[in-house]
């Protein structure tokens, strides 16, 4: 083959390649999509409508309108979210740093113990957590959710930043100390922002877990629409309204867009805390 | 490594808030489920006033068929998905290196879309999609001639088991393709080169020059990805319920209708414990792994 035609030879593959990955990874996001500008009724016209006869904007009026409110689960989730990440970065970054960069004896005890827990299976610890939050009063709070995603995250993230952590030279802390900065100081003006990027992409995908997170927001929310976050949202709105799908697509649409943007923006930084945080 | 006094005294108030916390909605809630599982517990989960009765759950759970039923699907269940999430992670992985370099970012967008959405959103976009009614699977079926009426996805057993796979490995074949494009970028380029040279074709090239190098990435990826499908719940949970009847559920999905429908808590309990050690198995060559991924202070 000469070199012109197996660049085009390549150029027709690579085309063909998106185009088939694209079917595949869109394509539910894309009937979604449509489904909810099919006016409420028609969504179930048989034969199969892939191109809606009347598109409208009406269910998202519903979904969005007085009876479901379905932008307050996307608020509820950034609450929950941010407040778990705020919590485990700051639980990840200390005990992080103690395993990375002192000589802590226990510091194998500690990562093994963190690991160990993060491969526990959620449905091990539902029932006597859910029993805790109830004792403590917190069914249907977001304290309920933020402090058990809080914890979730932290095996991940401390292991990720302890990584990060752990490529500071420690002749760089020895300099500092010995120029006369006291602990806290070098902490903060050479460990942290060389960690920094570590921290960042710990707290994108703790946000990310405990953003799709399910089995507890479902389990202590109880049907509470005040504090359901999205995934538990979507999933009643979609048992209650089996019947209205293009109601559910709608109210599924508007709680996927800000998640997807998000992702898209932190692309970078979430797969490189992938590849950082998994063992090598 | 030398430990130092002073500074294990300090790494003990650095880590304790984070051990607390692992302790109390971790270590705590496993060995109270195990207590559980020790009594029998129905629409009540105050163990202390209920009656002691050792191993009985246990015994009854495997003297049951539906336990060893769903013990063999979860086992089933994670080997398919996991085999599908890794083969299709490979190819979208090697599919980002194949495209010029101007496409590749598009590319790679694409492929971490699902990534984005909630597992449990996951399982009801393509509870529609599946719909055997107006469902664009089943209708594309018809249309090319593959069977004469759309296929009953969610009610016949065989089928609903192949949904919940497909619906799992959407987003699971993404996650695995992140981890493989990581392996595949350490391939040192005059590799390949030097299989091209020599006359390897595609095939050859990947199995004979590639694989070898990646193995260590898919052994991990195949790690992570076992423990999570061994666990899954969200999209049993949100795509079949389980069904039809309990064909579809999973050690985890079996358990939590137990728990919160039936309130059987001991039952429940001994299904959460066996699917605590099954993923242990996994974590147990996991585990080792971590003490070689760091360099520390010596």
């Amino acid at each position: 083959m000469t070199r012109k035609s197996r660049q085009t030879t390549r150029r027709i593959v690579s085309t063909l390649i998106i185009a088939v990955v694209a079917v595949w990874s869109l394509a539910p996001l894309v009937w979604i999509g449509l489904t909810s500008i099919k006016p409420q009724g028609t969504e179930y016209r048989m034969p199969v409508e892939y191109w809606p006869e009347n598109p409208t904007l009406d269910n998202y009026r519903t979904v969005l309108g007085e009876r479901f409110r379905i932008q307050r689960s996307v608020l509820n989730s950034v609450v929950v979210s941010s407040g778990a990440v705020i919590g485990t970065l700051a639980l990840s970054t200390l005990s992080a740093y103690a395993i990375a960069r002192l000589r802590f004896r226990y510091r194998f005890h500690t990562l093994y113990s963190m690991q160990i827990a993060g491969m526990i299976p959620p449905i091990v610890v539902i029932a006597p957590t859910f029993v805790l939050m109830r004792a403590l009063g917190l069914i249907r709070t977001y304290w309920a959710m933020i402090i058990p995603n809080m914890v979730y995250a932290v095996p991940l993230s401390s292991f990720l930043i302890a990584s990060y952590f752990a490529n500071v030279p420690f002749e760089l802390e020895d300099a500092a100390r010995i120029d006369g900065a006291g602990t806290l100081r070098t902490i903060f003006r050479i460990v942290l922002p060389i960690a920094a990027p570590g921290m960042f992409s710990a707290g994108v995908l703790a946000f990310l877990g405990s953003w799709g997170e399910f089995m507890l927001a479902n389990t202590v929310s109880i049907g509470s629409a005040r504090v359901e976050t999205v995934p538990v949202a979507v999933l009643s709105l979609s048992r209650a309204f089996e019947l209205q799908w293009s109601w559910v697509a709608a109210g599924t649409v508007v709680t996927l867009v800000p998640i997807i943007a998000a992702v898209l923006i932190f692309q970078r930084t979430i797969v490189s805390g992938l590849t950082a945080g998994s063992l090598k | 490594m030398v430990a130092d006094r002073a500074e294990t005294r300090i790494g003990l108030v650095l880590v304790a808030p984070a051990v607390i916390g692992l302790v109390v909605l971790n270590y705590y809630p496993i060995l109270q489920s195990a207590l559980y599982s020790l009594f029998a517990l129905d629409s009540s989960t105050d163990w202390l006033r209920a009656r002691f009765i050792g191993l009985r759950n246990y015994r009854d759970v495997m003297q049951s068929d539906q336990f060893w039923y769903t013990l063999v699907f979860t086992v089933g269940f994670t080997v398919v998905a996991v085999a599908l999430d890794i083969s299709l992670g490979m190819l979208l992985a090697l599919a980002t290196f194949y495209v010029p370099r101007r496409v590749r970012g598009l590319l790679r967008a694409i492929i971490i879309v699902p990534w984005a959405i909630p597992k449990v959103i996951q399982a009801s976009m393509w509870r529609w999609m599946l719909n055997s009614d107006v469902g664009p699977v089943g209708d594309i079926i018809v249309r090319l001639g593959i069977a004469s009426e759309p296929p009953l996805f969610l009610v016949e057993r065989v089928l609903a088991m192949g949904s919940v796979v497909v619906a799992y490995t959407w987003k699971g074949s993404s996650i695995a393709a992140f981890f493989l494009m990581g392996g595949l970028a350490l391939i040192p380029r005059e590799v390949i080169e030097s299989a091209i040279v020599d006359g390897a074709g595609a095939v050859r090239r990947f199995f004979s020059v590639m694989l070898p190098v990646v193995m260590p990435t898919v052994y991990v990826a195949l790690l992570y990805r076992s423990q999570d499908a061994l666990r899954v719940f969200d999209v049993i949970y949100g795509l079949t319920g389980g069904g039809p009847g309990t064909a579809t559920d999973t050690l985890s999905s079996f358990a939590y209708t137990a728990y919160f429908r039936y309130a059987q808590f001991g039952r429940a309990s001994t299904y959460a414990v066996v699917t605590f050690l099954l993923v242990a198995v996994v974590g147990v060559f996991y585990i080792g792994r971590v003490r070689r991924t760091f360099s520390f202070r010596e």
